[in-house]
């Protein structure tokens, strides 16, 4: 499974979302209006699933899921 | 100061979700007391409540949601639904700066809090839920409310251990006789039915201990009470101005038309024996409806079932009413499915207009043998009788007195 996928999932298992709310090249706040404390939560989440630290000025509400998978892509790389 | 409308009702209880299915099982004078379930609660020394098992099947909460709050807030969120659809309110159409919620609760989310608390203990701090802060305290019901509806006007919630709903439905009166708000959300919720807040009301000592016939506990003003049993749920209604329900068209339930309020100052758990203070909170409300303590066809009772809360509140009757006392039925009908705490005065004014609309006033379950004479009391079975006037008694530890008079429409 690709990261992208992995993310979606995580993200959609977590808040109690279909997967399908997650669209492509959309932020989570204009895709599935996230607020602050479900990106608190949902950082929580993938720094558990991918065992990676992540910034918080990194993975915002203003991401997409492709600038979250890259962030986490960048971070097991190194 | 004025009358204000009822124009619906919203009950989430171990007797019934929505009204109808309320009203049914009350007139009939069920009980709704059982050995709790949802958790194993053998060690504690009161084991029994009045639980609600089925609020999923009647939520429109998103899963989404349902995880960041508390069962308090969910059964106040389901209780505001039901009470807008009988109110014939379509929010999307209201000025939402013209609405207001004031509400009433005691112990706030344990249920959320208890195992966030565990989890923090057994975890640290990447194990707590990053809701917790904002779901477990009493204040959270109102603001789930408010962001789920945008209501964006002057609102409040009280906490006054039981009194906290009565005492809330009586400032949502006064403010919107200020004429500072179009409509209300009022009322309160409760969930005490979870280990920790179990816990506390156990230790609290009020709580009866026997378990061995739940429905036949809850005694008020008998001699063979033994203390209460606690209930969870929610009671909401909607009020407004009069002539802005009349101009409207809105199906009038009942009028909220005085309050009255007072402490007892003796002590920090246990009201003043002589019913005092409580009598004059009643004769505040009285007064400040314009009635008479003849004129009230029913009395709605705070009914603790522990035997100072019960002596002092039939003082506080006879000091209030005379000699008219025992022309006037009297009942405490969450005897059926327990007391909900900082809830339970929202109850019994829902149940007090129901009461009214149906001319038949609810039983006291498990009143066989009343501890004093000289009250009319409605016991086992339901009364007719037409009644236009009724004051609802509730109180809260440490003294704390609330009266509302209820009118028919």
């Amino acid at each position: 499974m690709d990261i992208k996928t992995k993310v979606k999932e995580t993200l959609a298992s977590l808040l109690k979302i279909k997967i399908e709310e997650l669209k492509d090249g959309e932020s989570l706040s204009s895709s599935i209006g996230v607020d602050s404390t479900e990106m608190v939560e949902s950082v929580i989440a993938l720094e558990k699933e991918f065992g990676v630290k992540l910034d918080v000025k990194e993975v915002t509400k203003n991401s997409t899921i492709e600038e979250i998978a890259s962030s986490i892509q960048c971070k097991m790389t190194k | 100061m004025e009358k204000i409308a009822v124009t619906g009702i919203g009950v989430v209880s171990p007797s019934g979700i929505g009204k109808r299915q309320f009203w049914a099982n009350i007139k009939s004078g069920r009980s709704f007391i059982k050995e709790i379930s949802r958790f194993d609660a053998l060690r504690y020394p009161s084991r029994i409540a009045g639980q609600i098992d089925d609020l999923e099947k009647y939520s429109h909460i998103s899963e989404r949601l349902l995880k960041k709050i508390d069962a308090f807030s969910h059964m106040a969120l389901v209780a505001s639904e039901l009470a807008l659809q009988d109110a014939g309110i379509d929010i999307k159409n209201e000025d939402p700066n013209l609405m207001g919620i004031f509400l009433g609760n005691a112990i706030g989310g344990w249920l959320y809090a208890e195992t966030e608390l565990r989890d923090l203990y057994l975890e640290g701090r990447e194990g707590v839920s990053p809701y917790m802060a904002s779901a477990w305290f009493p204040a959270a019901p109102q603001g789930q409310v408010s962001i789920y509806y945008g209501i964006k006007g002057f609102s409040k919630t009280v906490v006054a251990d039981r009194a906290g709903s009565l005492m809330a439905l009586g400032y949502a009166r006064k403010v919107l006789c200020k004429n500072k708000l179009n409509m209300i959300l009022g009322g309160g919720m409760e969930a005490p039915v979870s280990p920790y807040a179990l816990l506390c009301c156990n230790t609290y000592g009020a709580l009866s201990v026997n378990n061995q016939n739940p429905e036949a506990v809850y005694r008020p003003f008998d001699r063979q009470r033994s203390g209460f049993v606690i209930g969870e749920g929610a009671g909401i209604v909607v009020m407004e101005g009069v002539q802005r329900a009349r101009q409207r068209g809105a199906n009038i339930l009942g009028y909220i038309s005085g309050y009255g309020t007072s402490c007892d100052g003796v002590d920090r758990i246990n009201p003043s024996s002589d019913g005092k203070e409580l009598a004059r909170a009643i004769n505040t409300a009285l007064e400040d409806a314009k009635v008479n303590p003849r004129d009230i066809d029913y009395i709605s009772l705070d009914g603790l079932a522990v035997d100072i809360w019960d002596d002092s509140e039939i003082n506080a009757l006879k000091i209030v009413f005379g000699d008219a006392l025992p022309g006037i039925p009297a009942s405490c009908p969450k005897s059926m499915f327990g007391n909900l705490l900082g809830a339970s005065g929202a109850l019994d004014m829902i149940i007090a207009i129901l009461s009214m609309e149906h001319g038949l006033v609810p039983p006291t379950l498990n009143l066989e043998d009343p501890v004093a004479g000289g009250i009319d009391y409605v016991s086992q079975q339901a009364r007719e009788r037409k009644i236009n006037k009724c004051l609802v008694i509730s109180r809260g530890r440490g003294g704390i007195n609330a009266a509302l008079v209820v009118e028919k429409a």
